[in-house]
């Protein structure tokens, strides 16, 4: 990108416009799409979005590697699944929860792993995964184990859990568009591409990066909750590592460090799972495939290489 | 009082003293040269000034305030700005976006920030390069725009560690004349270089270590005539 149009505010406004679409022809599928097996892939699309909106504000805006987003769904998804359980406690307090519950334990996590980079981060966070999914699995008297804590439902209807969903996911999109220009965003982006420049200027670090833990965890949090109650049934698998590779994929191949490329990246990499599906489970070997054809040739994803020829077109056009 | 003033600093990494009981003085409105050979315990210096490593001895003050153990970004908050030998931008945003971000860091409003970096990046001559990533500028446009982050919101005291390293004649000569107008203006500045016809013409004193230890300290032409000095940088018998 050249001119003006580099600037972050009209990079991210372009971007937001970019959000907007994907969001108007989500709500707009429903006319086209009637039958409640179809709307149930979308719904769970638009789980995925919602883990790889909160994974991105981590990894792509901060630039902090977690491995834990699945994980942070899964936490999200027990809360009311829990209280309930143990204390009969309705969805209008175990949804909220579990949304402060993961915020709370993402905080937490950040100020564990503030000093760490890279692959140390990676796998602290990895760890802390695999401890959470793996207590929970083990604890059968408190969680019932791998067999699950059944959930009720906010509503019997697929398309209001369809618009559930769309609203939600509308919400986090303006949020981080709303985060990310303001100056707590452009703090983040400033402890992605140096955090000992960023504290030499005066950015707290200390303080933004468990703000970015907190709202990443929250976002899968709420996704996770949500999505509970839509499949009524909450497990470990919830949690596995398998969930967060596949979040990791859409981002990148969508578009690391963007708003329109993790939502779009969502969309289209669950729906060609499900399409894979037919032609047997090899939807993992084509992703990682793609991950690897993106990070080596692609960095900035699909939404960034549509910026880019856009830009180029315009360019272009100019006498 | 000084505007900074270190006290006994004593940095050992394992069993090298790579500072050892540095005692000195930066005064309100000077720009004080902080000079010596390779490995002489400048930069360890100038991170334990400004919060990135703590000291395992001594003190530092910030005029009435012992700042010793603070946080890089606390310091910053009060004014002392940190310029590095080897540039720490935010690569992955334009020119412009940096000078924001940092005016942002100081607390300015995005309308008065944007107004400061437009003004710092024609007085640093960047505007050609304004809407390039950080990442894409060459060295010397790299050096400069991180010297004008330091001056998006007037600093108390800039600390730079070898600002004129690597660069082109004529942005080290836009760099010198920027601490020049800046330090006629009553600004105070710490800088440490190499570059001795460039310490001459700015600094009105000097502070020369050698082996972590302070040689010699003075007005900057007496302390480059200093015996103890020449033979520091040019080896024993030199001054016979």
């Amino acid at each position: 990108m050249t001119g003006e149009a580099n600037l972050w505010s009209r990079r991210l406004a372009t971007d937001f416009r970019g959000a907007l679409v994907v969001l108007a022809v989500t709500a707009l599928a429903p006319l086209l799409v009637r039958d409640t097996y179809t709307l149930g892939i979308l719904i769970v699309s638009m789980y995925f979005a919602l883990l790889a909106l909160g994974w991105n504000l981590l990894a792509g805006f901060t630039g902090q590697f977690s491995l834990a987003p699945a994980a942070f769904a899964m936490l999200g998804a027990y809360t009311p699944a829990l209280l309930a359980y143990h204390l009969r406690a309705p969805l209008t307090l175990g949804l909220p929860a579990g949304i402060i519950g993961t915020a709370i334990l993402g905080w937490l996590l950040g100020r564990v792993v503030l000093r760490l980079k890279g692959p140390y981060l990676a796998l602290t966070t990895l760890s802390f995964a695999e401890i959470a999914r793996m207590m929970i699995a083990n604890s059968h008297e408190f969680t019932r184990g791998d067999q699950g804590l059944n959930v009720s439902a906010v509503t019997a209807n697929r398309l209001g859990y369809y618009y559930l969903f769309l609203g939600l996911l509308a919400l986090v999109v303006v949020l981080v568009f709303e985060l990310m220009r303001s100056r707590v965003g452009r703090f983040w982006l400033a402890i992605r591409d140096d955090e000992t420049g960023a504290e030499s200027r005066g950015i707290d670090v200390v303080r933004y990066k468990t703000l970015a833990f907190a709202l990443s965890c929250a976002i899968c949090g709420a996704a996770g909750a949500l999505y509970g109650t839509f499949s009524q049934l909450v497990s470990p698998e919830l949690g596995l590592l398998l969930q967060t590779g596949l979040v990791i994929a859409m981002v990148v191949i969508g578009g690391i460090g963007t708003l329109t490329g993790p939502l779009f990246g969502a969309l289209l990499v669950y729906l060609t799972s499900e399409w894979m599906r037919g032609v047997g489970n090899i939807q993992m070997i084509v992703f990682a495939a793609l991950v690897i054809l993106f990070a080596r040739f692609f960095r900035e994803g699909l939404w960034g290489f549509a910026t880019r020829l856009r830009a180029r077109g315009a360019a272009e056009r100019v006498p | 009082m000084s505007l900074l003033r270190a006290e006994g600093l004593t940095k050992h990494f394992g069993g090298v003293a790579a500072v050892e009981n540095l005692t000195f003085a930066v005064e309100e409105g000077e720009v004080l040269g902080l000079i010596g050979p390779n490995g002489s315990g400048k930069t360890t210096a100038l991170n334990m000034l400004s919060g990135f490593l703590a000291p395992d001895r001594g003190t530092v003050e910030m005029g009435a305030e012992v700042v010793t153990r603070l946080r890089p970004v606390a310091l910053a908050r009060r004014g002392l700005l940190r310029m590095f030998q080897v540039t720490r931008l935010f690569s992955r945003l334009s020119a412009f976006d940096n000078l924001l971000t940092a005016g942002m860091a100081r607390g300015q409003r995005e309308g008065e920030a944007r107004k400061r970096a437009a003004a710092l990046l024609e007085e640093l001559t960047l505007t050609a390069v304004m809407y390039l990533d950080a990442g894409q500028l060459s060295g010397g446009q790299r050096k400069l725009l991180e010297f004008g982050m330091c001056f998006i919101a007037p600093p108390r005291l800039a600390l730079l560690d070898e600002p004129f390293a690597a660069v082109h004649p004529v942005m080290r000569e836009t760099m010198a004349d920027f601490i020049q107008r800046r330090n006629a203006q009553g600004h105070s500045f710490l800088v440490v270089s190499h570059d001795m016809p460039v310490v001459v013409e700015l600094c009105q004193r000097a502070v020369c270590m050698n082996a972590g230890r302070l040689l010699s300290v003075g007005p900057t032409r007496e302390v480059l005539k200093d015996p103890a000095v020449i033979e520091a940088y040019l080896g024993s018998g030199s001054h016979a």
